[in-house]
């Protein structure tokens, strides 16, 4: 049960007031004027249009806007439901807006809206990102559907990715959650998500709320904490995913930090789990899948590689307590290959992951220390990937994708190894 | 019986057929003479008028509505002299009368059609509306869906078409015919001459027709409309016209006039967003209808019910809305007629008392006058299983005796099947066992008539809706110069909070009506309320 001291005593007013709804659907915010208004028009015609027999109440926590946020999302209302080819809705649309103090974070909105599922005793919920630019009402069914009808407890978004975007999601997180837990997910960082009211109720017990999560940390947790709780879960096309654009590079070092961090300590949570899982299964996927053409991304690979190259030797010293003698020296000469023999073999990218894993377990050093020295080897591995994949089309880096994924399954093993390997044990 | 111009402003409609509430004779049918020796049943119930169905001569394949003598009774009812000596008595307890005008068509079995039909030259031809082609007024919308292919039938007598817009057996009357109107007066002339209170115009948007319209709600039948209304007020006092126009607010009020066309037309569309409402346990059906409902004159009414005889029409409706009622309310396919459900007030609420007396306790509070029908006082069921709309036409279950109380013949001679399930039959739901004891549905709807006639806020007042943050609760202020009474209602199946703004009557206290109990005075704070699984409050608020 919801802890009701955790939201507010006007949040739960107006939750009160709504009372038990079939739907509850989530959209976090923090200074999202310029976003908001599409995003929430968006949700209430696909409310309105996939499931306007239902009651639905739409949840927007706001960690303390200045730029009027919250008030938009109230007024936001769709004048002629006749003109987007849909009926008007039979129910009052339900909207909440829940301030709260503090350091705005994701943590704090899912735990409100989870509460709030707990409390409304929501069937389904789904969560959506303030800022979406490719957000369509179709979404809304997409990610809720499959909770609503189908009885499934987590829908993870499954996006058309540009040739060589999200790689670390595609090169490491997803390989490594595939191989690890079981499930091949493709998008466990994905920012939009549906989900049960009973697997909501089930993140709500857990003991992680108090703790710092940090911005990409909580959609891997949820979604290894679904499968080790045995919950179903599928994914759902949701086609291109279109954000603001940013080239490789920006802070590129703290979101991988941040992201494996999140996964490496979820390894830790789940450490009974993964190693007894064998073997891997694909979800069911939802939607019709179609590609459209996008403009593909942009990289500085010379900057890349010479980031790389520099990198890994002034590492040299704290990455003799990470890795093993063997893959350190394989890394070194890999930095040491000239640009047209450049290549990080995906057997050796496995090891190195899975070494910096264990070494992150046995906490062999301070684990931000750590953390800090994976984002060079990362970027090797991504220039290598990128040159390698020059002239493939899109269908062909994803199986290159699934190649590598086959590879964090084989190696598998040689985690378990290491991960018991005692702290003063072999290199 | 009190004179009062606008008496219908104020009435409690109580709506009946004569063949179905009591058999004095014993041969199974009932008539004016049975009806009659039950008017002090209906007066004990605290209605104020009694609308009857159609009795005249009929071939009765419309149930009366095909009517082929205007001025006479179907002899199975009885006699013109039973009628007067019922209408004496009625009003000798100050029951008024309403009786059915269905002047858009006849039965083409009336002495009229059989003339016009005759022969093209014949002098009445030109009284009903032909053609020899069946292309003219195509737009015009086809009603009884599952019976009719067209708007026009052929009459093999003088091989010409007749344009009908119901049965094809109810060819339409041609009012551009001045003819017509004058004999449709001098129908109208008779009954009021004879001291009906009311006429009930049937069907009244489609009298006119003209090329490239829908051929519904001219400009022509208002005009017709108006001259009949005319015509009454030179002619009599107190006397009242009651439109049925299944339409949108916005062209009943048209009926409406400027207080010089109908007193009263039905508020069609309202009707189902109470049952949605209660079924979704969302208010916003009711809210955004009577948010869309315009202002009508002063001297004009809505007559607002939950059933007919009539299947629960579902035309004014949207395809969503409609697919909604029909999964929710008639998921048996059997129940569905045309645009709608043929089922009763209690089957409908799956005899859940509670939604039964929620259902009522709205529609004796919202603006307009309520319509009873037969029957739902007591909580009757209906019988799907039998044709057309007869399903919700079944006999009065008078007692748990032999056919209900209802005949003394015997039941194979019944004009219909007396409901005798294990629910909803005579032997469980009969008149006879409610009055027995004060919480029956039958004591507590007395107690509700009674309530509703205490004052004349109801009838006459404002409507503001009040809008508390919890949209299971449905709270509306009515207003009568310095009378103002709160309706609460929770549409909900679970127990609801309500915190109501009622800062604007601070220092009032409100006295709930039903036991006159006085609640804490109305402050500054917002007013909480609780309120039951389908609970409801009428408070009248004063200031003590």
């Amino acid at each position: 049960m919801a802890e009701i001291s955790t939201v507010s005593e006007d949040f739960l007013r107006q939750l009160t007031a709504v009372g038990e709804v079939g739907i509850l659907v989530g959209v976090p915010t923090f200074n999202n004027r310029d976003t908001i208004e599409r995003v929430v028009s968006a949700i209430q015609v696909g409310l309105t249009k996939y499931f306007h027999r239902e009651r639905c109440v739409l949840i927007n926590p706001d960690g303390g806007s200045t730029d009027g946020t919250p008030e938009i999302f109230k007024n936001v209302s769709v004048q002629d439901f006749g003109m987007l080819l849909t009926a008007s809705p039979l129910r009052t649309f339900h909207r909440v807006t829940a301030p709260y103090h503090g350091i705005p974070g994701k943590e704090r909105a899912l735990r409100s809206l989870f509460t709030a599922a707990d409390l409304l005793r929501a069937k389904a919920c789904a969560i959506f990102p303030p800022d979406s630019l490719s957000i369509t009402p179709e979404w809304v069914d997409s990610l809720i559907r499959p909770v609503y009808r189908e009885g499934f407890d987590l829908v993870s978004p499954a996006y058309q990715r540009r040739k060589f975007d999200g790689l670390l999601v595609r090169g490491l997180v997803s390989p490594m959650i595939g191989a690890l837990y079981g499930r091949r997910l493709h998008e466990p960082v994905g920012s939009e998500l549906g989900l049960s009211g009973r697997l909501a109720c089930q993140f709500l017990q857990k003991d992680i709320w108090e703790q710092e999560m940090t911005t990409f940390g909580l959609e891997i947790w949820m979604a290894t904490t679904a499968i080790v709780d045995d919950f179903r879960l599928c994914e759902s096309f949701l086609g291109p995913k279109i954000q603001a654009a940013k080239q490789f590079g920006q802070d590129v070092a703290g979101t991988v930090r941040q992201v494996v961090g999140a996964l490496f300590h979820c390894l830790d949570l789940h450490e009974n789990f993964w190693k007894k899982r064998e073997g891997s299964e694909a979800l069911p996927l939802f939607g019709f899948q179609y590609n459209v053409a996008l403009e593909p991304l942009r990289f500085n690979r010379r900057g890349i590689l010479d980031t790389f190259r520099s990198h890994v030797e002034q590492l040299v010293p704290i990455l003799e307590s990470i890795l093993t003698p063997q893959t350190l020296v394989e890394v070194r000469n890999v930095a040491q290959l000239a640009d047209r023999e450049f290549h990080y073999p995906d057997e050796l990218w496995v090891r190195t992951i899975y070494e910096f894993a264990a070494a992150h377990h046995r906490a062999v050093i301070n684990r931000n220390h750590l953390l800090q020295a994976l984002p060079p080897l990362y970027r090797g591995w991504v220039s290598s990937f990128i040159l390698e994949n020059q002239k493939a089309d899109a269908a062909r880096v994803d199986q290159r994708i699934e190649a590598l994924s086959r590879e964090f399954e084989r190696l598998k093993p040689y985690l378990v190894d290491r991960w018991d390997a005692g702290r003063g044990g072999e290199r | 019986m009190p004179s009062d111009p606008l008496w219908y402003k104020d009435a409690v409609i109580y709506e009946l057929h004569v063949r179905g509430f009591y058999d004095a004779d014993g041969n199974g049918t009932g008539e004016f003479r049975g009806l009659t020796l039950k008017l002090d049943y209906l007066a004990d119930l605290g209605v104020s008028a009694i609308w009857l169905l159609p009795f005249y001569p009929s071939p009765l394949r419309d149930d009366g509505y095909d009517i082929s003598d205007y001025t006479n009774i179907h002899p199975a009812y009885g006699a013109l002299d039973d009628f007067k000596m019922f209408l004496e008595e009625a009003h000798r307890r100050g029951l008024r009368v309403i009786t059915e005008l269905v002047l858009n068509h006849t039965s083409d079995q009336h002495p009229w059609f059989q003339e016009a039909r005759s022969s093209r030259n014949n002098a009445r031809r030109d009284w009903y509306v032909w053609s020899d082609l069946i292309e003219r007024y195509k737009k015009a919308r086809i009603i009884f869906t599952d019976t009719e292919l067209s708007n026009w039938a052929w009459d093999p007598v003088s091989k010409s078409h007749y344009w009908h817009r119901f049965f094809s057996h109810q060819p339409d009357l041609n009012y551009d015919n001045p003819a017509v109107f004058e004999a449709v007066w001098g129908v109208m002339k008779f009954w009021l001459d004879l001291g009906v209170d009311g006429l009930r115009l049937d069907a009244v948007p489609y009298l006119v027709e003209r090329e490239g319209t829908a051929c519904e709600n001219l400009p022509e039948t208002h005009e017709v409309l108006k001259r009949l209304r005319r015509r009454v007020d030179e002619h009599f006092s107190e006397k009242m016209l009651l439109a049925e126009a299944n339409q949108w607010p916005k062209d009943v009020r048209q009926y409406f006039g400027v207080g010089d066309e109908c007193h009263m037309a039905f508020h069609f569309p309202l009707m189902p967003r109470m049952f949605m409402a209660i079924k979704l346990e969302d208010r916003k059906p009711i809210v955004d209808i009577l948010r869309n409902t315009p202002e009508i004159p002063d001297v004009c009414q809505w007559g607002i019910f939950l059933r007919n005889h009539d299947e629960l029409t579902l035309e004014m409706v949207t395809d969503e809305e409609r697919d909604y009622m029909y999964d929710e309310f008639a998921p048996e396919k059997r129940a569905q007629l045309n645009l709608g459900i043929r089922r009763r007030l209690a089957p409908l609420m799956e005899g859940d008392r509670r939604r039964i007396e929620l259902m009522n306790g709205l529609l004796m509070s919202m603006p307009g006058s309520p319509i009873l029908y037969y029957g739902d006082e007591i909580g009757m069921g209906d019988n799907i299983y039998l044709g057309d709309r007869n399903g919700v036409r079944t006999p009065m279950q008078w007692s748990g005796g032999w056919n209900a109380g209802f005949s003394s013949a015997d039941p194979e001679q019944l004009y219909s099947p007396i409901i005798s399930n294990p629910v909803y039959g005579y032997q469980a739901i009969n008149v006879e066992s409610q009055r027995r004891y004060d919480h029956s549905l039958l004591s507590w709807m007395k107690r509700l008539i009674r309530l509703r006639k205490s004052t004349r806020v109801f009838g006459r007042g404002t409507m503001e809706i009040l809008t508390p943050q919890n949209h299971r609760v449905l709270a509306y202020l009515r207003e009568l110069g310095s009378e103002r009474i709160l309706m609460v209602c929770n549409l909900s199946s679970q127990a609801q909070a309500a915190e109501l703004d009622l800062r604007r009557w601070k220092g009032s206290v409100p006295i709930e009506m039903f036991g006159s109990n006085l609640f804490p005075p109305i402050g500054d704070l917002p007013y909480l309320l609780t309120l039951g699984p389908y609970q409801f409050y009428w408070f009248r608020l004063r200031r003590l």
